[in-house]
């Protein structure tokens, strides 16, 4: 391992021509092969926070970067999006925004990233049908993106991305406009990459699904770190809940007046209410 | 599949197989020719032969349901105008009263709605049997720049595209309580609900899409890998050439009135 996947040292960011910085003083270290989930409500800078690790911002946005962001070991000023585009990848909330709108089929949509990038042609057909096989969409190759339903489309888009074969993937709400049967399509494509190694920094704000899937959570509120650490100490602080929310286990555990620490995830919530029922 | 959201039709003809450059050159000579030549003989020559490429290319049904929609329109306003007030008018054609409708006016009506008829069966033809994608990535191996190609793919597009973001944007607003039917004042009360949210949507979607295309890579400085390998054999450069050089001759001949 060659340091953090993603280091923000005291990086404090305005967009161009805003008063207030978007993110302020933030200390932040994402090891190499961490799944971290960020949540925090409207204006905490989440989404400010993935736009600096892809290097969206500063370089598409404008605006002041102060501090420094670091990725693998690279200055994010010193590289710019489409040379970065190699390594880290990232998914927005918006899937009919995505794709390229410029392939008829969803297998050459997927193939359209690594083009960019000049790969021959054997290996891009290897990446694509690598890349469809992780997300399920196999089945679907010869059908036109526009034909496929909101899930599918946000999967095609992170096959886009995982063609390019990235080490950290910065995912900004993906599953923001999904129904359950979609989010969960996503979730399970996740795990499987961080099975594989790949670093996942994933703005989310189902937090029983972060609670099951993330070791580590962080909290933001008006651009600064409210907390960071395992969702079982995140979520059991009564500062973090008032301010974040909480997972639908922790909030059902609270009302019912379960002791302190209260369960994150289903597993926990079943042996917590199981010890008290017993 | 079928195309999506472009005007493609599927199909397996000696044109949808063509490559997008030969048809190109097809499209481009025939309107150029359908304006050029200079008499009803020959405009009705290049209209059969285009005719024949419709019906092989297995698109004239659905090219004929767009034909209608626009000629007809066109048609009726040249006969009107051209057989009624055109100045060269001096033969009756018939008269009702003291309407009267003259032959000359009659024919100069005809021969332009049989040109503009050229001109939209050959670009349908085109828009019908070739992919969008498919024209950018001939072109970009000629040598066009990747960003120039995908301009000129969302410029092919772009239509199709907003279209379908209206009907969304429409159908959003009619769940709402908006009547966008009926009278044309209840029609131009429902305008801004409808263009407010379609333009403001249009300039979120660029700006979402331009950054999810630098995330992809789109614009590295790399030497680009060819996509597609479309067949272009001796035939089909030299046909390309020649349907180009066609344009000249006939502007030359025209020019030296041998016509």
């Amino acid at each position: 391992m060659s340091g953090p996947a993603l280091l923000f040292e005291h990086a404090s960011y305005a967009y161009q021509g805003a008063a207030l910085e978007s993110l302020s003083d933030i200390e932040l270290s994402v090891a190499e092969g961490e799944w971290i989930g960020v949540t925090g409500p409207t204006n905490a800078g989440k989404s400010t926070l993935c736009l600096l690790g892809m290097g969206l911002a500063p370089h598409f946005f404008g605006g002041r970067l102060k501090g420094r962001v670091t990725v693998f070991g690279r200055d994010s000023l010193a590289v710019g999006v489409v040379e970065r585009s190699a390594e880290v990848g990232m998914l927005f909330q918006n899937p009919f925004t995505q794709v390229s709108g410029a392939r008829d089929r969803v297998d050459e949509e997927v193939a359209f990233g690594p083009e960019c990038h000049g790969i021959g042609r054997m290996e891009v057909a290897e990446r694509v049908a690598e890349a469809l096989a992780l997300v399920g969409l196999e089945g679907l190759a010869a059908r036109h993106p526009s034909d496929l339903s909101g899930g599918q489309l946000q999967r095609l888009a992170l096959a886009g991305l995982l063609a390019m074969r990235p080490r950290l993937l910065l995912l900004d709400e993906p599953t923001s406009q999904l129904d359950p049967a979609g989010t969960a399509a996503i979730f399970d494509v996740l795990a499987s990459l961080h099975g594989r190694g790949v670093t996942i920094v994933m703005v989310e704000h189902r937090l029983e699904r972060l609670s099951e899937n993330c070791r580590r959570v962080i909290a933001m509120v008006s651009g600064r770190l409210l907390a960071d650490g395992p969702p079982e100490e995140v979520f059991n602080r009564l500062s973090v809940i008032e301010r974040v929310g909480e997972p639908v286990y922790t909030g059902l555990a609270r009302d019912a007046g379960l002791p302190q620490p209260w369960p994150v995830t289903l597993a926990g919530a079943v042996v917590a209410f199981g010890t008290r029922r017993a | 599949m079928a195309g999506g959201l472009s005007l493609y039709a599927e199909g397996e003809s000696l044109l949808h197989r063509a490559h997008p450059l030969t048809k190109g050159a097809l499209t481009v000579s025939a309107v150029a020719l359908a304006f050029i030549l200079p008499s009803w003989t020959w405009v009705l020559g290049l209209a059969f032969l285009l005719l024949a490429l419709i019906v092989a290319a297995g698109v004239l049904r659905r090219l004929a349901a767009v034909a209608v929609v626009i000629l007809g329109p066109i048609t009726l306003l040249l006969l009107a105008v051209q057989g009624f007030a055109n100045p060269a008018n001096h033969t009756v054609a018939f008269a009702l009263g003291p309407v009267v409708y003259y032959r000359e006016g009659l024919a100069v009506a005809a021969l332009a709605a049989l040109r503009i008829g050229c001109l939209v069966g050959a670009t349908f033809l085109f828009s019908f049997t070739t992919k969008p994608a498919d024209i950018t990535e001939a072109l970009l191996q000629r040598g066009l720049s990747p960003r120039m190609g995908y301009v000129l793919l969302s410029a092919l597009q772009i239509i199709p595209q907003t279209l379908e973001m209206a009907t969304r944007i429409q159908d959003a607003q009619r769940a709402r309580g908006l009547e966008t039917e009926g009278s044309l004042l209840r029609r131009a009360r429902a305008y801004m609900p409808l263009m407010l949210p379609l333009v403001l949507s249009s300039l979120v979607a660029t700006e979402e899409r331009a950054m999810a295309l630098e995330v992809r890579g789109f614009g590295l400085a790399v030497a680009r890998v060819s996509r597609i390998d479309f067949k272009d054999g001796l035939f089909q450069r030299t046909l390309r050439w020649g349907l180009l050089l066609l344009v000249p001759v006939a502007i030359v001949l025209r020019l030296a009135r041998r016509w």
